[in-house]
């Protein structure tokens, strides 16, 4: 019984440490992939100057012949362009300040995703003018619907202000609210239009087959557009590469926190073990076993139990995350609202961590063999004589 | 006859602190090799102090005991381990054996401890199955047996070390007289073909009529010593 409880801690202290690892990195993913697919892309290119004052003059110069040539690299999935203006969004009842971005709808599909955001309306009608796509936030707070009218308003590339009238043609959500509170999407030849830019436009968004090519990639950006300011999503959205980090350590508090519970159980019931053995230990003594004999007796019993309990947690949490990285984990019913401020996906997928899986397994079986030294010290500390009486 | 203990002016004082206690007091004993010896006395005598005394369980508070002329006394803890298991067999009231092993791995274990080769310990493990007429239940776990003959693993437990005396603590305490006798025997035997020195703390007259001498205890001190003449034969049968 006594051994089943400690292989039991053992197994439950590593599911839980796994889970834990499994949850973190399913949600850091799962908000990587969404900056990265529905926000940034892998790396944007931009006018060096652009981003100081998003002034509409900053245009990419020569941006369609960039697009062109970037296209032909094998590791680029797709390219999208963006205009992109501060501007304001004005109703009968008030106004926000939003960032315009003026997009060619069949690109902005393929970079962000966009159309797969619309929970409201059909997206750009190809036949209709005039049309803008707003977040679900924004027509909240402007309680805006469908067809609503409103006029955005920005300076164009000679610094006149220029508003124009837009009906909702669609409202969307992502899985980042304040994003969607302040990104209001037009077509691209509207916007261009509003600021005078002629066919230029602001921002080339690239999007890659795979993100282990992201550094090969922005290298050879950089060094073919030197002119331009080349930045990769980490650097766009530095608050997602700062996350990863601080989730990375916020797990391992979690885990330490674990194993210290595992520690007390394994502590515990050893000094249980060695209760309920007293007499049986006091015989030992007085047939002849020393006190390192005795010592690693109780190590190795812990080592035992601890290898035999490992691999149970592990089977179980493998078997568990598996599940549920395919069905996930849904939390929209606890905290949608809470998890979709701070970017993340309402549901879950949590990914097995095999690159730490060597790693908490040496901290598990290495907090058992800590946690079984104090029992065995108090094992050697009985006297034989006394032992025996028990 | 070779000298096996000799202990010298031994006391062994409990509660020192306010009203001391003797549990011992200033016995000499001298036991030769080949002795068959029964300690008696009513409780609180102090026949298992004497016991764990010369078993190097226990250290007296004063005197000195020598086993086969060395002082265990003066050995360090592990070195007293050491001795223990090199020199001294126990058989104890409740028999202790190890109940997650069988009886053969009970009796193994403390040959594995003196670190004797596998066939060493097979073989003699076959002898003492032999001698304590076990052989048939070498895979039972103690819950199996009876309490007699789970005894009687212990005693091929204490013999397995080949031990220079077996120190036997109310062997019979928990056996019913057909179980005691059989013990007997078994030790009569061990004592006559090996002579294996046997000391018994005991306060059965089953037991007490088949030692060849009886040292009485009262209040710590040897009241008595008087060698007997044993009207048993090995097999528990009157001569």
């Amino acid at each position: 019984m006594r051994s089943l409880v400690i292989m039991l801690s053992v197994a439950i202290g590593l599911f839980a440490g796994i889970m834990v690892l499994a949850i973190y990195k399913g949600v850091m993913r799962s908000r990587i992939k969404t900056v990265i697919y529905a926000e940034t892309g892998h790396i944007q290119i931009h006018d060096t100057s652009f981003k100081k004052d998003y002034e509409p003059g900053f245009t990419i110069r020569n941006g369609v012949s960039i697009v062109n040539e970037i296209q032909k690299y094998p590791e680029i999935k797709t390219v999208a362009t963006r205009t992109i203006t501060m501007g304001m969004l004005s109703t009968t009842t008030g106004s926000s300040g939003i960032q315009i971005n003026g997009v060619i709808p069949e690109q902005e599909h393929l970079a962000s995703q966009l159309n797969q955001k619309i929970n409201e309306g059909a997206g750009f009608n190809p036949n209709k003018h005039h049309e803008v796509l707003i977040g679900k936030k924004l027509a909240k707070k402007m309680k805006l619907q469908m067809g609503s009218k409103l006029v955005l308003t920005c300076t164009d590339s000679s610094n006149n202000i220029i508003a124009s009238a837009f009906r909702v043609a669609a409202i969307y959500e992502s899985d980042n609210a304040p994003l969607d509170e302040k990104n209001v999407y037009i077509r691209q030849t509207e916007l261009n239009e509003m600021l005078g830019i002629g066919k230029e436009f602001h921002e080339i968004v690239v999007l890659l087959h795979k993100d282990e090519a992201l550094e090969q990639v922005e290298k050879k950006l950089k060094d073919q557009y030197p002119n331009y300011l080349t930045e990769n999503w980490k650097i766009i959205s530095p608050e997602t590469d700062l996350m990863v980090g601080t989730v990375d350590i916020t797990s391992y508090i979690i885990m330490a926190i674990i194993l210290f519970a595992l520690a007390f159980g394994i502590i515990n019931t050893m000094l249980m073990g060695i209760l309920e053995r007293t007499k049986e230990i006091g015989m030992m003594m007085a047939l002849g076993m020393n006190r390192l004999k005795l010592f690693i007796l109780v190590l190795m019993e812990t080592f035992f139990l601890t290898i035999t309990g490992a691999p149970i947690g592990l089977f179980i949490s493998w078997g568990v995350t598996g599940y549920y990285n395919t069905h996930g984990i849904n939390w929209s019913s606890r905290g949608k609202e809470m998890m979709s401020s701070f970017g993340f996906n309402t549901t879950i997928y949590p990914e097995f961590p095999d690159e730490k899986i060597m790693m908490t397994l040496f901290f598990v079986v290495l907090t058992a063999m800590l946690s079984c030294i104090y029992p065995a010290m108090k094992a050697l500390k009985l006297k034989p004589v006394d032992a025996l009486r028990k | 006859m070779k000298t096996v203990i000799d202990a010298h002016n031994i006391s062994k004082v409990y509660n020192k602190d306010k009203i001391p206690v003797y549990a011992i007091n200033n016995v000499h004993l001298h036991i030769e090799l080949g002795e068959f010896t029964a300690l008696v006395g009513p409780s609180g005598s102090g026949k298992t102090t004497l016991l764990n005394l010369i078993g190097g369980l226990d250290t007296p508070d004063a005197g000195k005991i020598e086993i086969n002329g060395t002082d265990i006394t003066a050995l360090r803890s592990n070195e007293l381990i050491d001795f223990r298991l090199k020199n001294i067999g126990f058989v104890f009231q409740s028999f202790n054996l190890i109940p997650v092993l069988t009886a053969e791995e009970n009796v193994a274990f403390i040959m594995e401890l003196q670190g004797m080769s596998k066939a060493e310990r097979q073989n003699r493990i076959k002898t003492l199955f032999g001698q304590i007429g076990l052989e048939d239940k070498l895979n039972s776990r103690p819950s199996q047996l009876s309490g007699g003959q789970q005894q009687r693993v212990a005693v091929a437990r204490a013999l397995a070390s080949k031990p220079q005396f077996v120190l036997a603590d109310e062997p019979t305490a928990n056996l019913d007289t057909a179980s005691a006798n059989k013990l007997m025997d078994i030790m009569a035997l061990l004592n006559k073909e090996e002579q294996m020195t046997f000391i018994f703390s005991t306060h059965d007259p089953r037991v007490i009529e088949r030692a060849r001498r009886v040292i009485t205890l009262v209040d710590g001190s040897i009241v008595s010593d008087t060698a007997q003449v044993n009207i048993y034969s090995t097999n528990g049968h009157e001569k």
